[in-house]
């Protein structure tokens, strides 16, 4: 009994994940054993699951709200909990949260029949929660591993499209490969420093530069090299981006929805651990590699993304550029770069948790088929003008036209950008963030303004994905009135990381 | 009553315009249009009020008040006028009023939401010209292209319109963009972006030269200068008519006000070593659009083209620095305001009753509408330049401001009044002289009562203008003689 007592206040710290953690457990087991029963006549759990998994995301983000120590570091140093990690499981939670609630309908029309499908989910949300809290590079590992094994089988869901198949197997050889390079890189940090911990790495790595002709120094340069580069697989940065258009397009939906907006959280929020407290002292090597990955994210995002026609490509690159914006920021180095990132991150999670609402809240009412070519959205503007107007708001603000969100999103990034004297990534950004308005606004214009006889009749959107939709688009609209709380907190979590 | 806080009250009167058109529904399409005007009138009533009180002795701001606070930054963004802000805002929710009653008839669709876009135009421009703030001007001015996009895209008149709306948003997205770089640079190396401090800093030489060509990119679009001319006049012929009416006479302003607010008191050097530049294009624009308008065959398009003539005019003065150079200018942005809309009215009364264009079917109306022709001749010798009206005076002191700063960019300027001339005549007497021509139109109907109640504030305030300026330069005086002391 004596470990329960060397560990007792450090499970009360993690009660969040450990409340998913057994929540999971449960409900894995409560599926197998009462949709195999013959007694029961083999019951489809679907729906239950369902709002089951939706009441375990509600209650873990209660506990996640009311954390009650901050700036701990748990389990003999595995874990850390502070504000950061505080915010970002959070948002975490809640945008899957919201992913989950908008893919309801999806999954009814769709006889998606299997309630393994939230399971899965729910464990990729606890290995992107332990993620962003980890605080040493087994526990990192470990987690990204329990994440990308579940997202692998998301994507290849459909068991009956062979375009799903395949991306779930593109997926899982490149994710596999890129976990490879990760362990590979973590060996060489642990062979040439003998630590694994985060925080005594960092103290370690002070003054390295002095030992800037060893064999030790380099070989930890290159095992930085191998973690960033597999981190960039993860993220789908440039130039390790060819995975995600096809691996996007192929998986079912709402999967998409989710793929694109939480782990990006997870893994961005790891960078920004790992590189601005562990290895800071190799600044001078890591800020080019994410400014020249960010330079070229944003311009194989937006330019990639001009000849697209399906919508979910579409996003797959704009994912591709947001990313390189981001990527670009945290190469800044600086707090202020620290709080444009996490408004910017923030702010692209609310506009793409709208944009894939829609998406997912479109059927068509012939078939029931989800819409996903371009060209199904002409004359959206006189069939339902209401969705047309709020989509035209969202893509307004992912353009970056003030006064939407978008653009302040854009504006604390670029500016932390200028501060850090970085004139050429700006200019870059700032580009090809004008060439990213040529498709964004080519949507408005094949809603509004296109003259063709053609047009999609959709069904109804439910209720969920019209209250997302509507909240989603509130935020960017009046963001420009009333940011304080944001801000605050932003600013609060900011400092509070750096110092 | 409000006096301290009218201009929030100006900014605040148009929002109310458009909750209140929410809840009107489409049943009654006349209640929605009369809303929408009776707003804009009451807004040009209260800037009237802006005027009445302005104080002529000083150049400092006034009516100052407090817009909002971004927390966490060092950006109080206050609302202020002074005597070049003033003008731009009159002709603002001048214009407004006029554009909603001249869209009467001609708009079908979506009728709210029309009246909604104007107004909502209106509250932003009117922020504009009032923030004393870098870079919530630069929000408010990449604002605009939202209602513009959208007022030429939906409800423009030809298939080009997707193209024209498209080059309209892109062009001035690309210039703006590097404003916005430089407005970031400005908050970090001096702390602040509030335009009241930033006229007092002294930047160093080569950083005020490439923050002045970083607004030069977005102004130059605005205005527009020659080579980012080309959006001008597809946006215009493509909009609708009260579209091109506020596309013309106010949002080209937004330019030059950028230059006389921004460019010029903040970075003086920098505006002093490229005034050849600027006087280069300008000149360029004059000669080579005005010789331009002969091949047109659009109407509007003959008139876009003659407003970057006068734009070139503009610049003209704007960059000889002195007094009557820049108050040549301010003056020729008010009338070229008030001209050119006016034409584009005329030319949207045939397109309204005819649904073309094109000149060549137009021939002889003098016969048939002859008070649309009196009409349409005097705005025609008002854009010529024509003693009496308020170009000829405009013109007239920025030729004299330049020739004191460079005779030879006078001298061809002045050439620019012979061009302007040749192409306005020979359109009137295309259009309106010469033999009736039946061949394509056979019913013709003169103005009514509501097209001439449009026209009539404008004859009266060119006339007015032309005959005694002084009225309008009263107030511009003790503010451009501060900001030319701030360039020596």
């Amino acid at each position: 009994m004596d470990f329960l007592i060397f560990f007792d206040n450090d499970f009360k710290v993690v009660m969040p994940e450990l409340y998913l953690f057994f929540a999971i457990l449960i409900l894995l087991s409560y599926g197998v054993v009462y949709s195999t029963s013959r007694i029961f006549n083999y019951p489809i759990l679907q729906v239950n699951v369902g709002w089951l998994t939706v009441l375990t995301l509600t209650v873990s983000l209660f506990l996640l709200l009311s954390t009650p120590l901050t700036n701990v570091s748990v389990f003999n140093d595995l874990l850390i909990i502070d504000p950061f990690s505080n915010f970002i499981k959070i948002l975490i939670v809640a945008s899957s949260l919201c992913c989950i609630l908008m893919s309801n309908s999806y999954l009814e029309y769709k006889l998606i029949n299997s309630f393994e499908y939230f399971i899965l989910i729910l464990f990729a949300i606890l290995g992107m929660l332990c993620l962003v809290s980890s605080n040493d590079l087994l526990a990192l590992y470990m987690s990204i591993e329990l994440m990308s094994l579940s997202f692998y089988i998301l994507a290849a869901y459909k068991r009956n499209s062979e375009f799903s198949g395949e991306a779930g197997l593109k997926y899982f050889i490149l994710g596999a490969f890129s976990s490879g390079l990760l362990l590979f890189g973590m060996s060489l940090v642990y062979g040439f420093t003998g630590l694994t911990n985060f925080e005594e790495l960092s103290k370690v790595l002070t003054g390295i530069h002095s030992l800037s002709d060893t064999v030790a120094y380099n070989g930890i340069l290159l095992g930085i090299l191998f973690i960033s580069v597999s981190l960039l697989f993860k993220v789908a940065a440039a130039p390790f981006h060819m995975w995600s258009p096809d691996v996007y397009e192929g998986a079912p939906t709402p999967v998409t929805a989710f793929f694109s907006i939480v782990p990006k959280i997870a893994v961005l929020a790891l960078f920004l651990r790992l590189f601005y407290s562990t290895f800071y002292d190799f600044i001078g090597f890591w800020q080019p590699i994410f400014l020249y990955c960010g330079i070229l994210s944003m311009l194989v995002g937006s330019i990639g993304a001009l000849y697209q026609k399906k919508l979910k490509r579409l996003m797959a690159y704009s994912g591709i550029a947001n990313v390189g914006y981001m990527l670009a920021g945290i190469g800044a180095g600086t707090v202020e770069s620290v709080h444009g990132f996490i408004f910017f991150l923030v702010i692209y999670v609310v506009m793409n948790i709208g944009f894939f609402s829609f998406i997912l809240g479109s059927f068509r009412e012939k078939d029931s088929t989800l819409n996903i070519q371009l060209a199904d959205l002409v004359n959206l503007g006189k069939t339902n003008p209401a969705l047309g107007f709020t989509i035209t708001f969202i893509l307004f603000s992912m353009v970056g036209i003030p006064p939407f969100a978008g653009f302040f999103g854009k504006f604390y990034l670029f500016a932390a950008m200028i501060q850090s004297e970085l004139y050429a990534v700006a200019i870059i950004g700032i580009f090809s963030s004008v060439v990213a308005a040529f498709y964004y606004v080519r949507i408005v214009k094949i809603m509004f303004f296109e003259v063709s006889p053609n047009y999609t009749s959709y069904k109804r959107m439910d209720l969920f994905n019209s209250l997302i939709l509507a909240s989603s688009l509130f935020f960017l609209i009046f963001l420009f009135a009333y940011p304080h709380p944001l801000l605050a907190c932003i600013h609060k979590i900011s400092l509070g990381f750096i110092l | 009553m409000f006096d301290s806080s009218i201009l929030l009250l100006l900014i605040g009167l148009p929002l109310f315009g458009i909750l209140v058109l929410f809840f009107i529904p489409d049943t009654k399409p006349d209640l929605q249009k009369n809303i929408g005007l009776i707003t804009s009138l009451l807004t040009f009533l209260l800037s009237l009020k802006l005027w009445l009180q302005f104080d002529l002795s000083t150049p400092k701001y006034q009516f100052i008040d407090k817009f909002f606070s971004v927390p966490y930054s060092n950006m109080h963004v206050y609302v202020g006028v002074d005597g070049i802000s003033l003008f731009f805002l009159l002709l603002t929710t001048f214009l407004i009023p006029v554009c909603l009653l001249a869209s009467w008839d001609s708009i079908k669709i979506n009728i709210r939401e029309y009246s909604i876009a104007f107004l909502f135009l209106e509250a932003v421009l009117i922020c504009v010209f009032t923030v004393l703030d870098v870079l919530f001007f630069y929000i408010f001015f990449e604002a605009v292209l939202i209602p513009m996009f959208l007022i030429i895209g939906i409800w423009g008149s030809r298939e080009r319109k997707i193209r024209a709306a498209y080059q309209f948003f892109v062009y001035t997205l690309i210039g703006s963009v590097l404003m916005l770089l430089a407005i970031m640079y400005i908050y970090f190396q001096t702390g602040t972006t509030d335009v009241q401090v930033l006229t007092t800093v002294a930047f160093d030489y080569n950083v005020q030269i490439i923050l002045w060509l970083a607004f030069f990119a977005s102004l130059a679009v605005k205005i527009p200068m020659v080579p980012a001319h080309i959006w001008l006049p597809e946006a215009h012929s493509e909009a609708p008519t009260a579209g091109s009416v506020i596309l013309a006479g106010v949002l080209l302003k937004m330019g030059g006000y950028g230059f006389l607010r921004f460019s010029i008191p903040m970075f003086p050097d920098a505006s002093i070593y490229f005034t050849p530049l600027v006087y280069t294009l300008s000149v360029i624009a004059v000669i080579y659009t005005s010789l331009t308008t002969l091949r047109q065959v659009d109407m509007k398009r003959i008139i876009a083209y003659s407003s970057v003539a006068h734009m070139g005019f503009v610049t003209i003065g704007m960059f000889s620095l002195n007094i009557q150079g820049i108050e040549g200018s301010m003056l020729l942005m008010l009338s070229h305001g008030i001209v050119s809309s006016a034409l584009f009215l005329c030319v949207g009364v045939i397109y309204d009753r005819h649904k073309t264009r094109i000149i060549k079917y137009y021939s002889g109306l003098t016969v048939k509408m002859p008070l649309f022709s009196m009409i349409f001749l005097f705005f025609i010798l008002a854009n010529m330049g024509f003693p009496g009206t308020s170009s000829f005076v405009s013109e007239f002191l920025v030729l004299v401001g330049a020739f004191k700063s460079n005779v030879f960019v006078t001298t061809l300027a002045a050439t620019g009044v012979i061009w302007g001339a040749g192409y306005s005549i020979w359109l009137y007497n295309r259009v309106a002289f010469g033999n009736i021509r039946t061949s394509h139109i056979t019913a013709f109907h003169d103005l009514d009562r509501r097209e001439f109640m449009v026209f009539l504030p404008c004859i009266i305030l060119v006339f007015v203008m032309g005959i005694y300026p002084e009225i309008f330069l009263n107030a511009m005086h003790v503010s451009i003689t501060h900001l030319i002391e701030q360039v020596q």
